[in-house]
């Protein structure tokens, strides 16, 4: 057989840069590759004798799309290091945030960045004028997402609302009214675009490789902003051991790092934490799986893409969850009093992509001396690449067009935030 | 002929370029008044054959320029999008360290010397490197700027950004001035196009937009000192998004 | 003052009747009602869903009511640039209760009414003012930083439908007209006044002066000459100092109108509209014009304007002191240097009495029914090339009516989408043609110059004042063009000509750059051909490669040569700013006196109907008075030249 030589500069489709390169010689493959070419951004800098008041907003930036959930960990870490605790409303607020920002990641993945792979084409746009109602159904989706950071964070990337102890402005109850409607008239669309994905969801490939998950895992309900970490191979573990769980360490191919714990590599995500939480789906989410024929445990990464699906339904109906408790309670000012003092805290939360870990050591002024973040996407790549090694061979007997689509599905299936995951080591500040 | 446009980015978050991803029912109208021949992020496709060049991000490395120029060569109009590209953005924060020292902290002793992904230099603006021709600031975007901006080219106009501080957004908005909230902001030194949105939700403004052409900043000093910002304080705000190594 | 006219009724409701009254108007889908509602820890006016919302207890709201009847974004006219010419006025005709209006803003809504519905109306502004009721309360609490007892705005008597006066237990209401007096009959079970509720209203009122903390202490009619007599005064340095040149002061002020519009284009590419929205002298760009130059440009200048509008140009063109005391910039200027109480007693204390005369010309407007937001349909019908960037054009009305201006005059020309320009007319009047010298300087300027006959434009106007042909009729005319000016200049030198019996002399001199900017050639061969005309042309220099045989050198060369009697000549110069300094001081080294001067000044002219407040020369409007200005009228001005 002849040689097969593929590099993808570049990848499209996905957050960040990366490139796959795959090279094969009389039917065996000589050199599969997930490389990391995107520029370090040296975030630790910009944090670097920051007041407390100023890690949200700063390592909000570290990422476009998750900008809510590092926000997320950025104020946990930073009230466990103070020593504040959010009242019950904070965290039902914040709650009700992080599932905006996980329909709004989801479906734009789902939409924008799979579909194409789905029907055969190249983006979106040409779906646009031959599947334009499903697309103005996906866009309508996309809509609610957007409406919902809107309402909660001030703005769907880089929120403005959320700070250390709790909230600048909280969403009135005739707005949580108005989103609760909107969110119950979206259910009706959300089995319209889970049906469409399934008419399609053929060309997801049958692949199967057994692998770690690891994510947070709460008693009482689907984890997203609290828990400990949870994974399939071992059980569950404090938060505090994060550094024993993910493992970081350097590779030259990549100015992100690797991750490994009970294996050479884990995976993170919505297929993550459906393997770990299906039991605390809410019904709705549980009937989109099944609609998939999507059972725990799954070790297909393709149907990382299917998992988010299921997450956006299960989203807006926990949301609703979520609202009637506020509702009930009654809105009022709920924020924590905040008192400088030295310490150091662990947020860990999960994003769309993945678990995610910020730990700051903050001193007695109140200014961040020491910091760390875990991001989800560099605890995937070292699965991403064990998985392009199997999936490899098995991909021999196609076209070069095909395998190359292959492999690209099969990063994209991860939905990586590359952009976020090259940096960081453990640093102190001198 | 609708005019062709291309999307890059380089060292962002992306959260830019994710704006024009959410344009939502917009989108389906934008790609009617130009044809978008790259756009990675959402788009396989990729061309060469560009008008209009829309770039997001901060420039790190000397294989960034190169990338950087060949775009400038390509295109007939270049437009920084966001902050990192039109003044550095948070970007810019290392830059008070030097290079070595930077790469230190973070990689320690990995062995990275000589490979080019690493070989980084100062945080740069757009600017810095190449001639731009417009500039869309803000961290992120705003959307409503961002169609602004492309009707106006399709209609011929020249796009032209506000030359009034966000003051004025944020009187009109009827906020009361975070500044009697115990907050500080530079809002009146802050170019406007923002309408606002961080003092509307009760945060001070963080001048990610970039500050005026000229911008009053002894006035501004002189309120900020009259409400107890001390200089430190002052200093460390005012470089955030917008770092200037002699301060301001 | 006491407050109430003999004639006007009182009636008294109980607090609860006061609250049904409130909720029947609110839950009635009649009208919108609109009230004081807390916002954190201030005021602001809001939709009321609840009559236990209103808060009639208030100081004073972040924003004035004006925000109800001028809106910060307000759509003036909707378009269709996917059509040849489709446009319509924007109205809304949303029916509005005010409830709790003070005093103060109710003066001030006098004055706007004044501004708006004065000799040119601003139909957006009526239809809003017509559809809105106004329910007024007398002041309970009053801001640390108001002094509306010394300004006489802290009572009204009239200009409101109902006043309320909250006494806690009951309120009183004063009827003011029959919409007022049929609002109450229709919704509230109200019960005559009581000669005990007169008295205790009446005492209120007299208590309300005594609760203000801060006075001005120079009676509003002496503002004007006091401030004339400081226009250099040192406060005006130390404080545009610190000023941030925010705009806020002018943004809060219940009495500060001014607005800019722009055009608008979804995406879709067919749909638009012109919006207008608030503006102020404060901010940088308020004086720029296309070709670059900004008319009031340092801090100092545009931090002292607002006073003199305020205390010299409105009080002399309307009769008021723009300024109600309401004490909002006061408050809500970060670096506290928008007082107007402050800055009148300091100045008082140290007037330097250096007298400028600031004078606001009174000029008859005739008043025009038809709304003149909105341009009129008219269509290219020649274009003729004069230079690389100038390109004159003849238009003419699709109405088929004469455009029936005065020479000097100028259109305001529409492209939907793009936006409007001000542009002088070239022609003399009479047909339905005239022509317009366009110079591609902007966005509007050069899309029209992409334009071809037949293509469609919209035009406002004629605005301006124009050149008095009666006046100027039996004169010796001296004509003197600089460049561009020769474009609104020929249509007094056609107009002349047309008319050349009617004059004595005429002398016309022309100069512009360089051979390849010279304008209107047919025109110029035409003049230097004929006998009864003096003719002199010049061109600054002439670059290699281009051919001239005539005068080179600057327009003031030509003068010597001019065979005049300066007592008896009338001299017309129209020309880029930095001509008229050296050509005026030429004219009057001959001994032509001021009266006989006339010139033409071009500023930012916007609404062209003396609204927006663009183009003012100190408090001279240039759309209204001008562009065409006797020189020894506005020689004195500070601004003018």
């Amino acid at each position: 057989m002849a040689s097969i030589d593929i590099h993808v500069e570049h990848l499209t489709r996905v957050e960040g840069h990366g490139d796959i390169t795959f090279n094969a010689r009389d039917g065996r493959v000589e050199n599969v590759q997930w490389s990391i070419t995107e520029a370090p951004r040296f975030f630790e800098a910009f944090v670097r004798g920051r007041s407390y008041d100023y890690l949200q907003p700063i390592t909000s930036r570290i990422c476009g799309i998750c900008s809510i959930g590092h926000s997320m960990a950025s104020l946990k870490a930073t009230e466990a290091a103070l020593g504040v605790e959010t009242g019950e409303q904070t965290v039902l607020l914040r709650r009700l945030a992080l599932h905006a920002e996980n329909m709004q990641s989801h479906i734009l993945h789902l939409g924008y960045l799979v579909a194409p792979d789905l029907f055969g084409v190249g983006s979106v746009f040409p779906l646009v004028h031959t599947n334009k109602e499903e697309v103005v159904k996906i866009v309508a989706l996309h809509r609610l997402a957007n409406y919902m950071s809107d309402l909660t964070c001030g703005r769907t990337t880089h929120p403005i609302r959320l700070k250390v102890g709790g909230f600048s402005m909280i969403p009135t109850k005739k707005e949580l009214l108005e989103l609760k409607g909107r969110l119950e008239g979206s259910i009706q669309t959300i089995m319209d675009v889970a049906n469409v994905v399934r008419s399609a969801a053929g060309a997801l490939p049958d692949f199967s490789r057994e692998t770690e998950y690891i994510g947070l895992v709460s008693d009482d309900h689907y984890a997203l902003y609290d828990g400990e970490i949870g994974s399939t191979d071992t059980g569950i573990h404090p938060v505090k051991d994060y550094l024993d769980i993910t493992n970081e360490y350097v590779v030259p191919q990549s100015t992100a790092k690797y991750a490994k714990h009970n294996r050479d590599s884990y995976m993170v995500g919505a297929l993550a934490r459906f393997n770990l939480n299906y039991e605390k789906l809410s019904p709705l989410g549980k009937e989109v799986a099944s609609l998939f024929g999507l059972k725990p445990i799954s070790y297909n990464p393709f149907m990382n893409n299917i998992a988010q699906l299921v997450e956006y339904a299960d989203s807006v109906q926990d949301s609703l969850f979520i609202i009637d408790e506020l509702l009930d309670r009654g809105l009022k000012e709920d924020n924590a009093e905040v008192v400088v003092k030295a310490g150091r805290g662990i947020g860990a939360v999960e994003v769309p992509r993945g678990i995610l870990f910020h730990d700051y050591t903050i001193d007695k002024t109140g200014n961040c001396v020491k910091a760390n973040c875990i991001i989800p996407t560099n605890q995937n790549h070292a699965n991403i690449q064990h998985d392009m090694e199997a999936l490899g061979p098995t991909l021999l007997d196609r076209s070069e067009k095909e395998i190359e689509l292959a492999l690209e599905m099969l990063v994209r299936a991860y939905d990586p935030c590359i952009s976020c995951s090259t940096h960081y080591l453990n640093v102190r500040f001198k | 002929m609708k005019p062709k446009v291309a999307f890059f980015d380089f060292a962002s978050c992306e959260g830019c370029q994710l704006q024009v991803a959410n344009l939502e029912e917009k989108i389906l109208d934008l790609i009617e008044v130009v044809d978008v021949v790259s756009f990675r992020e959402v788009m396989k496709e990729h061309s060469d054959d560009y008008d209009i060049a829309i770039v997001e991000g901060s420039i790190q490395r000397p294989m960034d320029e190169e990338r950087l120029k060949g775009i400038r060569k390509n295109a007939k109009v270049l437009i920084a999008l966001g902050a990192c590209a039109c003044t550095g953005g948070l970007n810019k924060l290392r830059n008070k360290w030097t290079v070595e020292n930077v790469k230190e902290e973070v990689y320690g002793d990995s062995d990275i010397e000589g490979n080019p992904l690493f070989d980084v230099h100062e945080a740069k603006a757009l600017d810095e490197v190449v001639k731009v021709d417009l500039y869309i600031p803000g961290c992120p975007i705003n959307r409503d700027e961002f169609t602004r901006f492309v009707s106006q080219l399709a209609m011929g106009r020249t796009p032209r950004l506000p030359s009034y501080p966000v003051c004025v957004e944020c009187k009109k908005n009827e906020n009361q001035c975070v500044f009697e909230l115990g907050q500080f902001c530079l809002g009146p030194v802050t170019r406007a196009g923002c309408n606002a949105i961080c003092p509307t939700h009760g945060e001070g403004c963080d001048g990610c937009r970039g500050y005026l052409d000229d911008p009053r900043m002894d006035a501004q000093k002189d309120v900020m000192r009259k409400y107890g910002v001390t200089l430190d304080e002052m200093m460390k705000r005012m470089t955030m998004y917008n770092y200037r190594k002699e301060g301001y | 003052m006491d407050g109430i006219k003999g004639l006007l009724k009182m009636k008294t409701l109980t607090r609860d009747k006061w609250q049904e009254f409130v909720n029947e108007l609110i839950a009635g889908d009649e009208r919108e009602v609109v009230g004081v509602k807390a916002k954190g820890n201030r005021f602001h006016f809001g939709p009321l869903e609840d009559a236990s919302e209103l808060r009639l207890d208030y100081d004073v709201t972040i924003l004035p009511p004006k925000k109800e009847l001028l809106p910060q974004h307000e759509e003036l006219l909707s378009f269709d640039i996917s059509r040849s010419f489709e446009v319509r006025a924007v109205k809304d005709d949303n029916r509005k209760i005010l409830i709790g209006v003070h005093p103060y803003d109710l003066r001030a809504i006098n004055m706007m009414d004044q501004i708006y519905l004065g000799e040119h109306i601003d139909e957006h502004y009526r239809t809003r003012r017509e559809n809105t009721l106004i329910i007024a309360s007398d002041i309970l609490n009053v801001p640390e930083r108001a002094f509306c007892a010394s300004m006489g705005t802290h009572l009204v008597d009239e200009g409101f439908d109902l006043l309320v006066t909250d006494l806690g237990d009951r309120v009183v209401i004063t009827e003011g007209t029959d919409e007022g007096r049929g609002l109450l009959k229709d919704h509230a079970d109200a019960e005559e006044a009581t000669a005990e509720d007169v008295e205790a209203v009446r005492r209120l009122r007299e208590g309300l002066p005594s609760k203000y903390s801060r006075e001005v202490l120079v009676d509003q009619k002496e503002w004007p000459s006091l401030l004339e007599d400081n226009y250099d005064h040192p406060v005006w340095g130390e404080q545009a100092r610190k000023c941030l040149t925010c705009g806020t002061c002018t943004l809060v002020c219940p009495t500060c109108v001014c607005y800019d519009v722009d055009d608008e284009v979804e995406l879709d590419m067919k749909s638009g509209s012109r919006k207008r929205t608030w503006d102020g002298c404060l901010l940088k760009e308020f004086t720029l014009v296309a070709g670059g130059e900004i008319f009031r440009e340092s801090p100092l200048e545009r931090y002292r304007h607002r006073y003199y509008r305020k205390g010299v140009y409105l009080p002399k063109r309307f009769g008021f002191v723009a300024c109600v005391g309401c004490g909002r910039c006061a408050a809500q200027c970060l670096p506290d240097i928008a007082d107007p109480s402050e800055i009148i007693n300091s100045i008082h204390s140290f007037s330097m009495e250096r007298r400028k005369e600031l004078p606001v010309p009174k000029v008859e407007i005739k008043g025009i029914k038809e709304d003149l937001l909105v341009p009129k349909s008219a269509t290219i019908v020649a274009k003729k090339r004069m230079t690389d960037i100038e390109v004159l054009y003849q238009i003419e009305l699709d109405s088929g009516e004469e455009l029936d201006h005065k020479p000097g005059q100028f259109v305001e020309v529409s492209i939907f989408g793009v936006g409007e320009a001000p542009i002088s007319i070239s022609s003399s009047p009479g047909g339905r043609r005239f022509e317009l010298l366009v110079r591609n300087v902007g966005d509007v300027t050069s899309k029209m110059e992409e334009l071809c006959v037949g293509d469609k434009i919209g035009i406002r106007g004629p605005f301006g004042n124009g050149f008095d042909m009666e006046e100027l009729s039996g004169s010796n005319m001296l004509f003197i063009g600089g460049g561009c000016g020769l474009a609104p200049l020929r249509s007094l030198i056609l107009t002349t000509l047309e008319n050349r019996s009617d004059f004595r002399d005429v002398t016309i001199l022309y100069g512009c750059k360089d051979p390849e900017a010279i304008l209107f050639d047919d025109d110029l061969s035409d003049w230097k051909e004929r006998k009864d005309v003096e003719f002199l042309q010049t061109v600054d220099t002439c670059p290699e490669g281009q051919c001239w045989e005539g005068n080179t050198g600057v327009i003031t060369t030509l003068i010597p040569k001019v065979d005049l009697d300066p007592r008896d000549v009338i001299a017309v110069i129209v020309g880029p700013p930095v001509m008229y300094r050296f050509v005026i001081n030429d004219l009057k080294k001959r001994g032509v006196p001021d009266e006989n001067i006339i010139v033409s000044l071009e500023r930012r002219m916007k609404c062209g109907v003396g609204k927006c407040g663009h183009c003012q020369i100190n408090g001279v409007y240039v759309c209204l008075e001008g562009p065409v200005f006797r020189y020894s009228d506005v020689k004195d001005l500070p601004e003018a030249f």
